[in-house]
């Protein structure tokens, strides 16, 4: 992936861009506000990493201009305010996704690596398969190997969420925020929970396992 | 700058002064239409009772001859009062009357005058004066004022009849004179009394800005006094009370929070530290170093919530603006939190049962709402286990009551002795017990600065046994 990032501490911007190589993606970087704006219209990206205080120009109004401009460039908003309503602003200037600092490196990576796969046309699809496993959005049914597997409401929001995604890592937090549409941090291990029972109804009785627990980042579904 | 001047300056003297004036000039507009009206009609009824005299004379002459008439005004001329009578011949000599002094020209034609003349005094004021009885010509005069009627009779005599007006006028004066006395009164009374109004006011101004002072002055545990009057002095006062109650909570809860953030931060930076350091130790094995490293994450990640936890529960102090409330679905929020917890609470062994009235809406945040109640069932779950060693149970409640939408999570745990109630709702407090249970002791006080925001309340009460923990909102 190309991914620009426009992050005025260069402490913060360097071990990003190290981590992002060594997760196998391309990082441009610009230091302030202006130079930002002219690389991210310039040039082709897959995702921009926006932070949203800068010098020169902030990163809420770089975010409105591409946007004004066409540009659908998915946009990941890292910013200290952290509040629900800086990130309602931040939504609605037309960032894709809005991540608080500090964060964790994993969270970052999920959020981008499932924020370019947006761009995509896999997102208006009615159907996901993965490996034996079926889930039909119509019917919201939901088959293993031909099996019909029954879901609570709330299951199946999950699943639907993991097989959009799947084959990239998708967080707790990721899990929160689009399945339940919360954004706060949660202090026990309620998502693992949910997720464990998702799995013994998914990968129960059968020998490969496709719901994966990925240590320190979250989880993913995959053949 | 001068007690005057400073007295002058505050609206009571100067809404006083306006009062006087508009009270003095509709004094003076009443009095004069009254005077004027009273003038009028005094002079009506004189030149009735004149023009009523002249006709009864000339019917004395025409049916009884000149000596009845004479006769007649002989006798009212004599009389005490303001009456005037003048009979003179055809070329205008006096032979009977109580004035002698007629101006020629009001003899020679016939009409209404007036003009000024000498009169006996006391003529008309000495009701002591017998009728019939001529008064003394060593009398002490004075001038009068008449107004007169002049008639020529059949036998060209001519016949005056008139009024003083002196003691017309003299009425006028009295009007005028009780009308000033009158306002000077209003003015001085409304001076008095206005000037007394402000100085009471100003006193209790003063008390209120004596009382700022010394706050200012670092003395924040002093009150405005409250009279037993109840007058608007009073609601600002209370109200100027409530304020400094509430900024001396503050300040309060600032201090405490400074106290514990030292303490309950500088616990696991220490640990954050003893960690680092040990993986820097030479003897560590790879493992244990990627082991350390783990948990300095890990600590470093409770801390950020903890710092998280405090800066939501500030900003939420703070109050949000008002655009930050929606209406949101309550029974949604409450329900959807309750499912969420639900398989976790059932690993843990607990049961839950829910009562949530469908279709609550309110005014407020939704995630706060929500936050505070993941708080208050996280809070459940880690405390519903019975000193017996039973079940442990919860109970989510949401419904109206009395105008109110009622959240209620109740447990049947250990509970909270009664004096500790009102204690755990503020920041890093923590009971004995839970010391030792993983948290931060920020989740109460958050939905406690929530229900406040929200213009709600949030208490805690015994569930025999166990917490049931009350969010009181207002129904929106």
């Amino acid at each position: 992936m190309k991914i620009l990032l426009i992050e005025d501490d260069r402490e913060a911007a360097s071990y990003l861009i190290q981590a992002l190589d060594e997760a196998g993606h391309v990082t441009h970087h610009a230091a302030d506000g202006e130079t930002g704006y002219a690389m991210a219209s310039g040039m082709d990206y897959d995702v921009l990493i926006v932070d949203r205080m800068l010098p020169r120009r902030d990163g809420l109004s770089i975010v409105e201009s591409l946007r004004a401009e066409g540009d659908k460039t998915p946009v990941l908003i890292l910013s200290a305010l952290g509040e629900v309503d800086d990130r309602v602003t931040g939504l609605r200037a037309g960032g894709d996704d809005y991540l608080t600092k500090p964060y964790a490196f994993t969270e970052l990576l999920a959020r981008i690596e499932v924020l370019a796969r947006r761009s995509s046309p896999a997102e208006a699809a009615t159907s996901y398969s993965v490996a034996g496993l079926t889930l039909d959005r119509l019917s919201r049914k939901v088959e293993r190997d031909g099996e019909t597997i029954l879901l609570q409401p709330r299951e199946f929001r999950l699943l639907e969420y993991l097989m959009k995604n799947a084959g990239k890592v998708v967080t707790r937090t990721m899990l929160l925020e689009n399945v339940w549409d919360y954004h706060f941090d949660p202090q026990t291990n309620v998502i693992d929970v949910h997720m464990s029972r998702l799995r013994s109804k998914i990968d129960k009785g059968h020998a490969t396992p496709l719901l994966h627990t990925v240590r320190g980042a979250g989880y993913m579904i995959r053949e | 700058m001068s007690r005057f001047a400073q007295v002058w300056r505050t609206s009571t003297v100067r809404l006083t002064a306006t009062f006087i004036a508009i009270f003095v000039i509709f004094a003076i507009l009443l009095m004069a239409f009254i005077g004027w009206q009273s003038s009028v009609q005094i002079q009506r009824q004189q030149t009735d009772d004149i023009d009523r005299e002249v006709r009864l004379f000339q019917r004395i002459e025409n049916n009884q001859g000149i000596r009845a008439l004479a006769f007649a005004v002989d006798r009212l001329s004599s009389q005490p009062g303001p009456g005037i009578y003048f009979l003179g011949d055809a070329s205008g000599l006096y032979l009977l009357g109580n004035v002698t002094d007629v101006p020629p020209e009001v003899l020679i034609e016939p009409g209404v005058y007036s003009f000024d003349y000498d009169r006996p005094n006391p003529w008309s004021d000495d009701a002591g004066l017998a009728p019939g009885a001529t008064p003394s010509p060593d009398a002490p005069r004075r001038a009068g004022v008449a107004v007169v009627r002049s008639v020529e009779l059949g036998n060209g005599m001519r016949l005056v009849v008139g009024r003083d007006v002196v003691e017309r006028r003299g009425y006028s004066a009295i009007i005028l004179q009780s009308f000033l006395v009158g306002v000077v009164g209003i003015i001085l009374f409304s001076v008095v009394a206005g000037g007394i109004t402000a100085r009471r006011v100003l006193r209790r101004i003063d008390t209120i800005r004596d009382t700022s002072t010394k706050i200012m002055s670092g003395n924040l545990s002093e009150r405005v006094p409250v009279t037993r009057r109840n007058d608007e002095f009073d609601g600002l006062a209370t109200n100027l009370n409530a304020m400094l109650d509430r900024i001396e909570q503050l300040l309060q809860g600032l201090k405490e929070v400074t106290d514990n953030v030292a303490h309950d931060l500088k616990t696991p930076l220490t640990r954050l530290r003893n960690q680092a350091e040990a993986a820097l130790r030479d003897k560590a094995s790879p493992e244990a170093r990627e082991k350390a490293l783990e948990t300095v994450i890990a600590e470093s990640d409770r801390l950020i919530q903890t710092f998280n936890a405090l800066l939501m529960i500030a900003r939420v102090e703070a109050g949000a603006p008002s655009g930050a409330l929606s209406v949101v679905d309550v029974s949604e929020i409450v329900a959807d939190v309750t499912e969420l917890y639900g398989p976790v609470a059932e690993d843990e062994g607990i049961a839950v049962e829910s009562a949530i009235e469908e279709g609550i809406t309110l005014r407020a945040n939704r995630e706060l709402i929500g936050q505070a109640m993941v708080n208050l069932l996280e809070n459940a779950i880690k405390y519903a286990k019975p000193e017996d060693g039973g079940k442990g149970r919860i109970s989510v409640r949401l419904g109206r009551e009395r105008g109110r939408v009622l959240i209620a999570v109740a447990d049947n745990g250990p509970g909270i002795p009664e004096a500790d109630r009102k204690r755990v709702l503020e920041r890093f407090v923590r009971l004995e017990k839970s010391r030792s249970e993983p948290g931060s002791g920020l989740g109460l006080a958050l939905v406690n600065a929530v229900a406040r925001l929200h213009g709600g309340s949030f208490r805690i009460e015994d569930n025999g046994p166990g917490v049931r923990a009350v969010l009181e909102l207002p129904a929106g």
